[in-house]
């Protein structure tokens, strides 16, 4: 599905990634974890085009994301992406959020677009705030807004980018549970995440960078059980002692 | 001492309303094509097409560092004869209007291109980010997300320039034309009742300016406690 291959990146003469190289299969979940800084953020960003690079290749579902003739915006069309500060559209209703991708970029008719935006919207559990803006929700409820937004473009695969980061610790669950249930039910995900339990319950494999490179590539299990690098022992231990 | 004599004001006023017709006018096209026009040139300057963020950046600089009461003269001066030349008209057509509505619209469009342009900027660039991701074009993403954005921020600032712009029409008195200043010089003159009639300008300014200055301020804090929420 997502098929990443030597890639490097740089700003002027910072290196930001260096030969990253790894496969997402269809259904897969994997989970990208590591320090601040280690560029895991720029790789996900480089599966849409958001972040453009200077070598290797990315194909999602057979499609090129690097080639200039490649049609990027109809690629992310089909490729869900949530961010760490939701962005949602802050001068539209939460039902217009959910619907104007699905009228101006698919197509769809108004009814068609606000029946499936509902509908995702109950899902998430918020159907009640429907004519809201995204102003008078909180940060985890906006986030499960930006879910269903994501997920009514119909997408092959979702990207989410430290998608519980800018939460409140309380809200952190009802944003996990929603990406566990979409795991579970078989949807490919890319998650970069520092919730290690989301990563146990869900993940296929875990990719851990540091440096701009993928340091280690791994089953959740071999992972969590015995990280074959230094670094990752470290981060492990620092991110799990507390 | 000097005795107020403020009896030719009243048989005046049709005369002086009418003027007031003018300095609104000017106002008015020169608001709206300056927003037109101002988006545009802010486009461009954001724009990463080097030739286009050029011409809108000296475009602006010029017009910025130039007195507004050159400008109306420049066009004054120049602009009928290219009209007349253009539109075959006949030499007597009076084109003094049309030359300070295009001469304040060039100009006002340097300052509104600013406003603008720190408007956008003030979107955070993850909106574009996250309307690309859903699929958007760059035009779709500007038109649907950020440049709505940017006017609700933007607008009391555009209409405080409005104000400005409405009392910078009084300068067109260069060009000889009869605006709500230029008619009440006019009629002060003609009465030998230059100060009245003065200062009867200059309240009405005041009023009008003050009034709309307090309705921008009202609009201002409403759009505080709507972001606020």
């Amino acid at each position: 599905m997502i098929s990443i291959d030597t890639v490097s990146k740089h700003y002027g003469s910072f290196q930001v990634l260096t030969d990253c190289t790894t496969q997402v299969k269809k259904g897969e979940v994997i989970v990208v974890c590591g320090p601040s800084g280690s560029g895991k953020s720029t790789l996900i960003k480089c599966v849409n085009g958001l972040e453009p690079f200077q070598s290797g290749t990315i194909t999602v579902n057979g499609v090129s994301v690097g080639d200039p003739k490649t049609n990027l915006s109809k690629l992310r069309s089909h490729v869900g992406m949530v961010f760490q500060h939701f962005e949602l559209f802050p001068h539209m209703s939460i039902t217009d959020n959910l619907t104007i991708a699905q009228e101006k970029v698919l197509g769809r008719n108004k009814d068609e677009a606000r029946d499936k935006g509902l509908k995702l919207l109950d899902r998430v559990g918020l159907k009640a705030h429907a004519a809201k803006f995204p102003g008078q929700l909180s940060g985890g409820q906006q986030q499960r807004v930006a879910i269903a937004r994501a997920l009514a473009m119909d997408p092959i695969c979702m990207l989410f980018d430290e998608p519980t980061s800018a939460l409140d610790p309380e809200m952190i669950n009802e944003v996990l549970d929603v990406m566990v249930e979409l795991a579970q039910e078989g949807m490919t995900m890319m998650c970069v995440t520092h919730e290690m339990g989301f990563a146990r319950k869900v993940a296929n494999r875990v990719i851990f960078m540091d440096k701009g490179q993928i340091v280690e590539d791994d089953s959740k299990d071999a992972f969590f059980g015995a990280p074959r690098s230094e670094r990752a022992r470290q981060f492990l231990a620092k991110i799990l002692q507390h | 001492m000097y005795e107020f004599d403020w009896s030719s004001i009243p048989g005046a006023l049709p005369f002086l309303w009418e003027g007031m017709k003018v300095s609104l006018e000017i106002t008015l096209s020169a608001v709206i094509f300056g927003i037109v026009w101002g988006t545009a040139l802010a486009m461009m300057r954001l724009s990463p097409v080097k030739p286009l963020s050029w011409f809108a950046a000296g475009y602006v600089n010029l017009f910025r560092a130039i007195p507004l009461v050159m400008v109306l003269l420049w066009f004054f001066l120049i602009v009928p004869q290219v009209l007349r030349g253009a539109f075959n008209l006949d030499p007597n057509t009076d084109v003094r209007l049309t030359s300070a509505m295009i001469g304040f619209a060039l100009f006002e469009s340097a300052y509104y291109s600013e406003i603008i342009r720190a408007g956008i900027q003030s979107v955070p660039k993850g909106q574009v980010s996250a309307a690309s991701a859903l699929g958007m074009s760059y035009a779709q993403a500007m038109r649907l997300v950020v440049l709505p954005q940017a006017f609700r921020n933007m607008v009391p600032l555009l209409l405080t320039q409005a104000i400005v712009l409405f009392q910078d029409t009084s300068l067109v008195y260069v060009s000889a034309l009869a605006d709500f200043f230029g008619a009440a010089y006019k009629v002060g003159d003609r009465d030998g009742r230059l100060v009245e009639l003065l200062l009867f300008a200059g309240l009405v300014y005041f009023l009008i300016c003050f009034a709309a200055s307090q309705l921008v301020r009202r609009y201002q804090k409403k759009l505080n406690a709507h972001v606020a929420h």
